[in-house]
């Protein structure tokens, strides 16, 4: 009998999530096509599919090509992203560990914390323009707040014992920081950078929707003035499947990273 | 003075230098003295930002932060699109406490479901995780189309937002109780409905809430972008119209009111947190 309900139970739990994928999609469709949703409000899926294709090479009616609008926004992201990178994660470190270095940066660092990532869109919007500076600024204003909370918890959680033995044979502050400190931070800053991504990308397509002249917040914005809800929906769905793409990329990278780490760790 | 100072470590260890003269001994004490690093580290960056904004040539984009601090007391006293600040703040606030209510309302008991009953999550993750990776923020031109500028699509993008880590975060804490203590109550002959009441509750409940925390955040979050796009009230929409009139005061005023309240949301959920569930423990990472 448990035998019998152990095979079973698999392959039902095999099929609903099939079954629950599809039927969501005919349900929209169905919606859609029946007209119990009026046409202006969504678009069913084949459309966004026709859409999709057709955007590959017809920059027509928002002027550009998807293939472009999503090379802006990345481009957007990922150089705000990197530096933030740069400034946040060495700075994090550095607050973990030396007592002046925390003095100096946490006070402004705990000013800027809790601001809202969009908050910042309209102040870098009249300071930089709607072109690339400003939405860098803001991408770096959002993620640079995560990689060092992250970086500095990360230092601050190292072992104390590791650091007392590195003391007892006679180690400097710098070299405990580089040899010990850092090291162990570095699963707590891959975290950061995760959560950094993700604010990232959402805080850019705030800013986008808001002003741009380009790039995938923009195309959905130009849905909504347009009254193309396909627009919208292919918009939201770009915007989901870039951001998954990224975190995977970024997964993959950490799970190197660390292995790595620690093979160090044993060997030595 | 002393030739011992307190190490990081707590540890007692020597002063490195104990046979300098005391003047340079005093200015290495005062760098290892937190608070007046913290001094010196505002003063600095308010002096800073004055010299910026009165000498440089940004100075036009920049306020000064006497010209904040006088711009934000005018507001509390002079309308502002029919509304003074607390009008404003209240109106943003309104707007995410309905929607995290409605948010968590939907996503608390899905995640904890699913979590519960494998057929239950089988259905609704793969949707689910289908509309995970948008940022609710994209849904804000959808959801204009749908429900016109007025309060409701606010609304609907604080519920969307508020609703991912609600549910993720109930339906991740229950999977993760540790399974000793299922083990444990158990052997002590406890049935299914008394195993969910003391320990599948319990020992999910924390990262319940934090979940609960998270979808605040973003909740305020969302508010903001919301008022941004399209709105007529609200902090977010102070700080819009701060930039299409050209008074970076208002703009850089309403940042540092929407800072603080942030602020203070967060510090009241963390000291609800320490009554409600007085038996968190720090989840491992």
């Amino acid at each position: 009998m448990s035998d019998e309900t152990k095979l079973k139970d698999p392959l039902s739990l095999k099929i609903i999530p099939w079954v629950s994928i599809i039927g969501f999609f005919l349900l929209w469709e169905l919606l859609v096509r029946t007209g119990l949703v009026p046409h202006v409000l969504l678009a069913s899926p084949s459309e966004v599919g026709r859409l999709f294709i057709d955007k590959l090479t017809n920059p027509h009616p928002d002027g550009s090509l998807l293939m472009t609008h999503a090379a802006i926004s990345l481009a957007e992201a990922l150089l705000g992203y990197g530096l933030a990178l740069l400034i946040g994660i060495p700075l994090g470190l550095l607050m973990g560990w030396f007592v002046v270095a925390e003095g100096l940066a946490r006070p402004l660092f705990e000013m800027i914390r809790p601001i809202p990532p969009v908050a910042w869109i309209p102040l870098a919007i009249f300071w930089f323009g709607i072109g690339l500076t400003g939405k860098v600024f803001i991408i770096w204003a959002c993620a640079v707040v995560p990689c060092v909370i992250n970086a500095y918890t990360g230092v601050r959680m190292s072992n104390p014992t590791l650091i007392q033995m590195a003391r007892t044979y006679g180690a400097s502050d710098w070299q405990i920081f580089m040899k010990i400190c850092v090291p162990s931070a570095l699963p707590m800053v891959f975290g950061g950078l995760q959560i950094a991504l993700a604010l990232a990308w959402t805080t850019l397509v705030a800013a986008e929707l808001i002003a741009a002249d380009a790039g995938l917040g923009f195309l959905i914005t130009m849905g909504r003035r347009l009254l193309r809800p396909d627009m919208i929906v292919l918009g939201m769905l770009m915007v989901g499947l870039t951001g998954y793409i990224i975190g995977v990329i970024i997964d993959r990278i950490e799970r190197k990273l660390t292995a790595g780490l620690e093979r160090g760790g044993v060997s030595s | 003075m002393s030739s011992l100072v307190e190490s990081r470590e707590g540890a007692l260890v020597e002063d490195k230098m104990p046979t300098m003269d005391t003047h340079r001994g005093f200015v290495i004490k005062l760098l290892h003295n937190k608070r007046f690093l913290y001094l010196i580290s505002i003063v600095g960056f308010l002096l800073l930002w004055e010299w910026a904004a009165l000498y440089t040539s940004y100075a036009e984009y920049m306020p000064t932060p006497w010209e904040v601090l006088k711009e934000l007391v005018r507001v509390t006293q002079k309308k502002l699109a029919g509304k003074d600040l607390w009008g404003h703040m209240w109106a943003s606030i309104r707007r995410v406490l309905i929607g995290f209510a409605l948010g968590s309302a939907i996503g608390v008991p899905l995640g904890l479901l699913m979590a519960l009953s494998r057929h239950i999550n089988a259905l609704v993750k793969p949707v689910f995780d289908l509309f995970k990776p948008m940022p609710p923020i994209s849904w804000i031109s959808l959801s204009i189309l749908w429900f016109g500028i007025g309060e409701q699509s606010k609304i609907f993008i604080i519920v969307i937002g508020a609703l991912v880590p609600a549910l993720i975060n109930s339906y991740n804490g229950i999977r993760l109780v540790d399974p000793g203590l299922y083990d444990a109550i158990r052997m002590l002959g406890a049935n299914r409905r008394q195993q969910l009441i003391h320990v599948t509750l319990p020992a999910g409940f924390p990262a319940l809430f934090a979940g609960l925390q998270i979808a605040l955040s973003v909740a305020w979050g969302c508010v903001l972008a919301a008022e941004l796009v399209g709105a007529r009230s609200g902090l977010g929409f102070m700080i819009i119209l701060g930039m299409n009139t050209s008074r970076p005061a208002l703009i850089v005023g309403g940042m540092v009111v929407i800072a603080i309240t942030a602020f203070l949301i967060t510090y009241t959920l963390s000291k609800v947190e320490n009554v409600v569930c007085p038996w968190k423990v720090e989840l491992p990472q």
